[in-house]
């Protein structure tokens, strides 16, 4: 029982860290909260619905026009809306993402209406044994893709060129830009790099629970929350972060009953916030905000 | 400020700009005088209907709730995307009130302002050591904690909510829509008293100070935790009475409404695109985030692409809120004044000029 907790928490677990990734990765190359990230999601999800029910297309063909879709929206969100208010203080720039929350919320409900949409590709829950414990065939398969995303992030990081330059723009800005790196350039793919993120959640988490306007709320939150684990800047302290929100919630719903889920992650974000307010692995430095 | 004026300004001068200060205080109190003297005398047009009174009571309860915002938000420089939930906490315990107890709505206001300032206290507490984004997180995850909350545990009756007795005060069974928009009106009045009082006061100027420079407001004998324990006790207590009003308004609670983000979103909204730093701000942004839904009714996922680009264009041209922009004139008017009347000492009261409706 408790192992089963345990492996289904981390399936959820490891949906609430590519939010969190996509969370820390805006935050310190732009400074920016972005509240819109859930509704990238939501649009991405949206999109699926449509590609795949309305034109028939493959699951595959389909993440990959959803995710390049997704992209554009968050290249497309970057160039309309944050450069030219680039240079403000923070709380600007957490406000602006809300006005664009609000704005594809009106668009998704506009466009596809409130009610609460069923995805086309349902949730595999044919039992799975593996180190002792049954899980779930679909949060099996989520798991992997989070984890082949996970791989090719570090890929990206460690090895290409614009993923060094991006690590650079977090170290330092200045720096960054008089040793040659396009600055702008890279905020543009940061963006970019959260729509790609915020796609593949959507449709990964839309068979488990629905596809609405709201839909990523709480996803969010928790993101936000596994994102303050690595002191809003460590990507792997987000993801440890993310897993053990999804583990925790899980071990509540599982033995105190299932509304204290969401709970959960305000508990433990009180408690990480009183303790060690810069993060469970955060930095002290670089504290500016 | 005042050692500097007394050895470099002429005694005659220090009198023409504090009698100048005189007058545009007076100023500001006759504006808020004439706004709130129309806002009281214009329901008693044989044209306005009782569900016009109720809409504009419904743009005051939003006042309200953005005041308390931006006494957070805006004077003490705390980000909070969290007081749907001291909305929430203030109409759940006035409509409890009223629902079990038959208590009427001004022990229900106070009792739901007092228990949200109570948590408002505890937050502040647990929070005290948050700054910045980590604060909006943490209030954020305060909101969806205080919806899982009025959604799971059974005396809140969840989704299905519960409904009020009609608003009863000092004996009067049913005081009507024009008797509920009056009672909005009067709190309004109180609280922006309160608010104009709460900015000149010590400890506005504490708030204010540790929003500009923590750490030298700090060195300087501030007590960082008690002012801003203080602010959030204060801001949410404000935010409370609003939730008080707004459960009684409908005379319907349920967590349909109360366990969503969006409370928590359209009051920040509503502070920040009035200007959440400024006495005025809180009443444009009331009245835009009431208005623009209500315009397109049939519309309403427009109104939310409305909202999103009024605030980013907000965001864009004038970050400080719309009150900041609008202020301005009478700002560099009244500088320019103080300029003549002062000599050189002017400069440095040249900040303290204020504006319409007295704002900041």
């Amino acid at each position: 029982m408790l192992g089963q907790q345990i492996m289904s928490g981390l399936a959820t677990g490891s949906l609430y860290a590519l939010t969190a990734v996509a969370v820390v990765v805006v935050f310190r190359n732009t400074r920016t909260i972005n509240l819109a990230q859930g509704d990238f999601s939501m649009m991405g999800a949206f999109i699926a619905i449509i590609l795949l029910k309305t034109y028939g297309l493959n699951y595959y063909a389909t993440i990959v026009l959803c995710v390049l879709a997704i992209m554009a929206l968050g290249v497309l969100t970057e160039r309309l809306v944050m450069r030219p208010i680039a240079d403000s203080d923070w709380l600007t720039l957490f406000t602006a993402t809300l006005g664009v929350y609000y704005i594809l919320h009106g668009v998704a409900g506009w466009i596809w209406g409130r009610d609460t949409k069923a995805f086309p590709v349902t949730f595999d829950p044919t039992p799975v044994h593996i180190f002792g414990t049954v899980v779930s065939h679909g949060h099996l398969i989520n798991m992997g893709w989070a984890a082949a995303i996970g791989v090719v992030l570090y890929v990206f990081f460690k090895y290409t060129k614009q993923g060094i330059a991006m690590r650079a723009v977090t170290d330092d800005p200045e720096t960054a830009k008089l040793m040659g790196i396009p600055v702008r350039f890279i905020v543009t793919l940061t963006w970019a790099m959260a729509g790609f993120l915020a796609a593949f959640i959507g449709i990964l988490i839309a068979p488990i629970i629905y596809v609405a306007p709201e839909m990523m709320d709480e996803v969010l939150i928790k993101g936000y929350v596994a994102a303050v684990f690595g002191g809003l800047y460590s990507i792997p302290g987000a993801i440890i972060g993310a897993l053990m929100i999804g583990v925790a919630e899980n071990l509540a719903g599982g033995y105190l009953g299932s509304h204290y889920k969401t709970a959960t992650a305000f508990a433990m974000i009180v408690v990480l916030l009183t303790f060690r307010p810069q993060g469970l692995f955060g930095i002290q430095k670089r504290r500016e905000i | 400020m005042v050692a500097a004026a007394r050895t470099s300004a002429p005694i005659a001068n220090r009198q023409a700009v504090a009698a100048l200060k005189a007058r545009f205080a007076q100023q500001n109190w006759i504006f808020a005088g004439v706004l709130f003297a129309l806002l009281a005398l214009v329901p008693l047009l044989p044209v306005v209907e009782g569900w016009m009174a109720t809409q504009a009571a419904l743009v005051i309860i939003y006042i309200l709730a953005a005041q308390g915002v931006s006494v957070l938000t805006g004077h003490t420089g705390l980000v909070t995307v969290g007081h749907g939930g001291f909305l929430a906490i203030g109409a759940y315990t006035s409509a409890l009130m009223s629902h079990y107890l038959g208590a009427d709505l001004l022990s229900g206001m106070i009792c739901g302002g007092l228990m949200a300032a109570l948590i408002g206290c505890l937050l502040g507490l647990i929070f005290l050591r948050l700054a910045g984004a980590f604060m909006a997180i943490g209030t954020l995850g305060f909101a969806f904690f205080i919806g899982t909350i009025v959604n799971n545990v059974p005396i809140f009756n969840g989704r299905t909510g519960f409904s009020l007795p009609p608003n009863n005060l000092f004996g009067v069974i049913d005081i009507g829509d024009f008797g509920f928009y009056y009672v909005c009106l009067v709190t309004l009045a109180l609280m922006t008293l309160f608010m104009y009082s709460l900015v000149r006061s010590g400890v506005g100027r504490a708030f204010k100070a540790l929003r500009d420079a923590e750490k030298a407001a700090q060195s300087s004998g501030v007590n960082r935790l008690f002012y801003r324990t203080l602010a959030f006790t204060i801001s949410a207590f404000i935010t409370g009475v609003a939730g008080a009003l707004n459960g009684h308004i409908v005379s319907f609670v349920s967590a349909e409404v109360y366990a969503d983000i969006w409370y928590s979103v359209d009051i920040l909204v509503a502070a920040i695109v009035g200007g959440s730093a400024m006495l005025f701000g809180p009443f444009i942004g009331g009245v835009f985030i009431v208005m623009v839904p209500f315009f397109f009714e049939e519309l309403a996922d427009f109104s939310f692409i409305l909202k999103g680009i009024v605030l980013i264009g907000v965001l864009m041209l004038a970050p400080a809120g719309v009150a900041d922009v609008a202020a301005r004139p009478f700002r560099a008017m009244r500088q320019r004044a103080l300029a003549q009347a002062g000599g050189a000492t002017a400069r440095e009261h040249g900040r303290t000029g204020g504006s319409p409706g007295g704002a900041e």
